[in-house]
């Protein structure tokens, strides 16, 4: 839909003026402070005369993470204009084909492929993958760094549920003293890691959320994008609150069993 | 004796000091690794811009070196005015392109530059001799293995296609003189090296007079910030970019890694220190009796402050070693992935280990360590030695 606004105001503006028309970047167009109707000269070179042209469209930046670290400036220019200004005669970089149907698509490419010489017919799907190779290393980089976090996290809460767990040693001597059994006092302790393991959870996505307004705020500014660079989505939401609850309850568990094993009057410090 | 008696309390509850260390281990590791993030990416690629001793480049303008396909006209006249200024040492022109070398019924495609093989600063000789020959070409192995070609071998090679002859053009028969690394490519691009008046030659009469890229070394003593200034000056068709201009767009776009640094480092310093305090405050309030007993009988206020600090210095004392190991351990881990990045140089390390970046996090371990007795020794020393005596007998 965009595209077709675009290629509206284009052919809009084309019949107005006899000048060509071309679409800038939203971010030139704020840098350079050019408006829609300014006349622009446009140059292959420094020092060549080159052509003028009049700006006919805004185009905002896409939600491509490809575009992010990139920092030049986007001109689209009609076809012919480009060659003409490059000197290309009818060169082009690529051409993109839409087939009838998915089913055909690799009858086409092997048929494109057997009569090309100089190019290839790619799949679209399969340049999308060679074009993210970089998303993908950066994915796997952030799954390293959450596990050593999520390394990190659960020894940091193993630590303190022993710690809170041993801070009660004298009310769980006095729970075995008066004869509620061991496995009570394990189960009202695993009990209360739970407790504490999903309150910490709650309180760990409401500190998530807030950090990812504040990263995406932050990138987007940085990079000028509209792209998304955090996100909080349910099944994170859920595996969170599942791992701290499981690291909750072994810890729970394994500090209560360490205190029931010792006699309670060791248990008072007699 | 306080050190003895620092042990003692540590050595009284081994699970808790034990987790308390692992768990400052893995927040030093963690640290180390976003200490050497932040800054080794930079001096990585510092490095690798100075290491064949060329300190500016001059791109065809607006762009950066081999960023388009934009070449630079008029060369030769530019670069005999580069080599005749008095601050310039050394003029390496390159052109880039590609060659596609028909092996069998399929065709390989290799990345190539024309160079001047006697000032050039893009690859190092591996074996056999420089392409000095119009004939001659050097490949690094990534092209040789694809090709099957030995040192001595000759090949075909064409500089592009033409559509309308269905053909080859510039075509050359070519000997291999040496195997090469080029030192800005990634690990497995494949790369050939050839005089440039040969590149050109095959490239066409469009490529006469063309390079994509002229680097420059300049005389000791010569600053290559005022001397950029001066020759973009000089030569406004070209943008030059020096080694401190290269560092600060590559800063630009690889951003996000040294704030995604600065963020975790601050987070594994913090988890570090609210670890090691919440040890410190639990055994301080397990111990207030003791504490109140040792305040009875004379030990001074000091002493036990020192205490308390020497038990949370220790913790991260001994788990600093371990994390420093179990950092250096993940950064190579984490280096391994990150060198997948499509196009980055082989010679670029995002983790690089420099013993700064090892002090830098030891000292704010250690600061931390200190930090984090505070509390703890200030609630031990601030105790009611009578109203705690009285409370820890009655129970």
């Amino acid at each position: 839909m965009p595209q077709a606004i675009l290629v509206a105001l284009l052919a809009g503006v084309m019949q107005a003026h006899d000048v060509r028309t071309i679409a800038i970047d939203e971010r030139l167009a704020a840098d350079a402070g050019l408006r829609i109707g300014d006349r622009v000269v446009l140059a292959a070179t420094p020092e060549s005369a080159g052509d003028t042209a009049v700006i006919g469209a805004l185009v905002r930046r896409g939600t491509d993470p490809a575009e992010i670290a990139r920092g030049e400036y986007r001109v689209r220019l009609h076809l012919t204009q480009l060659q003409s200004l490059l000197g290309y005669g009818d060169r082009v970089d690529r051409f993109a084909v839409q087939t009838r149907s998915p089913a055909v698509t690799d009858q086409a490419i092997a048929r494109i492929n057997d009569a090309a010489f100089g190019f290839r017919a790619h799949r679209s799907a399969d340049i999308a993958v060679e074009t993210s190779t970089t998303f993908a290393v950066v994915s796997r980089f952030h799954r390293a760094i959450g596990v050593i976090t999520v390394t990190a996290s659960a020894i940091f809460l193993l630590c303190i549920m022993l710690l809170k767990v041993e801070e009660r040693r004298r009310d769980v001597a006095a729970l075995r003293l008066m004869g509620i059994s061991a496995r009570t006092v394990v189960r009202s302790v695993v009990l209360e890691a739970a407790a504490i393991a999903v309150l910490g959870s709650a309180a760990g996505v409401g500190v998530a959320a807030l950090a990812s307004v504040i990263v995406n705020s932050h990138y987007q500014a940085v990079y000028r994008t509209p792209l998304r660079f955090s996100i909080v989505t349910p099944d994170i939401v859920l595996l969170a609150v599942v791992l701290s609850l499981a690291l909750g309850i072994i810890a729970g568990w394994l500090a209560a069993r360490r205190l029931v094993a010792t006699p309670p009057l060791t248990l008072f410090g007699r | 004796m306080l050190l003895t008696l620092a042990f003692a309390s540590l050595i009284r509850h081994r699970a808790r000091t034990l987790l308390a260390v692992l768990g400052v281990a893995v927040s030093a590791g963690m640290l180390l690794d976003m200490v050497m993030l932040s800054s080794g990416m930079r001096e990585s690629f510092r490095s690798l811009l100075l290491s064949q001793g060329f300190q500016l480049r001059l791109a065809p303008k607006g762009t950066l070196p081999f960023d388009t396909e934009a070449t630079i006209r008029d060369a030769d006249s530019l670069v005999a005015l580069l080599r005749a200024r008095p601050e310039v040492e050394r003029v390496s022109p390159v052109l880039g392109g590609q060659l596609h070398i028909p092996i069998g019924s399929s065709t390989v495609t290799t990345a190539a530059l024309g160079l001047e093989p006697a000032v050039q600063g893009d690859y190092e000789l591996v074996e056999g001799t420089h392409p000095v020959a119009a004939g001659e070409l050097a490949m690094n192995d990534a092209l040789l293995r694809a090709i099957g070609r030995r040192l001595g071998d000759t090949v075909t090679a064409a500089a592009g296609y033409d559509a309308q002859l269905r053909g080859l053009s510039g075509v050359r028969t070519l000997r291999i003189v040496g195997r090469v690394r080029f030192v800005y490519m990634a690990a497995e691009q494949r790369g050939a090296a050839l005089p440039i008046a040969t590149l050109r030659m095959m490239q066409g009469a469009d490529a006469t007079g063309r390079i994509s890229l002229a680097m420059v070394r300049l005389r000791d003593g010569i600053d290559a910030d005022s001397t950029r200034t001066l020759f973009e000056r000089l030569i406004p068709r070209v943008t030059v970019i020096s080694t401190s201009e290269a560092i600060r767009q590559v800063d630009e776009r690889l951003s996000y890694f040294r704030q995604l640094a600065v963020i975790l480092g601050a987070v594994s310093l913090i988890v570090g220190f609210l670890l090691v305090t919440t040890v410190m405050t639990v055994s301080v309030n397990e111990r207030i009796g003791e504490i109140a007993v040792m305040r009875a009988i004379g030990v001074r206020r000091g002493r036990i402050v020192a205490q308390i600090v020497v038990e949370g210095g220790a913790i991260m004392l001994v788990a600093t070693p371990l994390g420093l190991a179990l950092g250096l351990g993940t950064a190579r881990y984490l280096n391994s992935i990150l060198s997948r990045f499509p196009g980055l140089p082989e010679r670029i390390d995002f983790f690089l280990f420099q013993p700064s970046a090892a002090w830098t996090a030891l000292g704010l371990l250690v600061l931390c360590g200190l930090l984090s007795g505070i509390y703890p020794s200030w609630r031990s020393a601030s105790l009611q030695i009578s109203t705690t005596l009285r409370q820890e007998a009655v129970g």
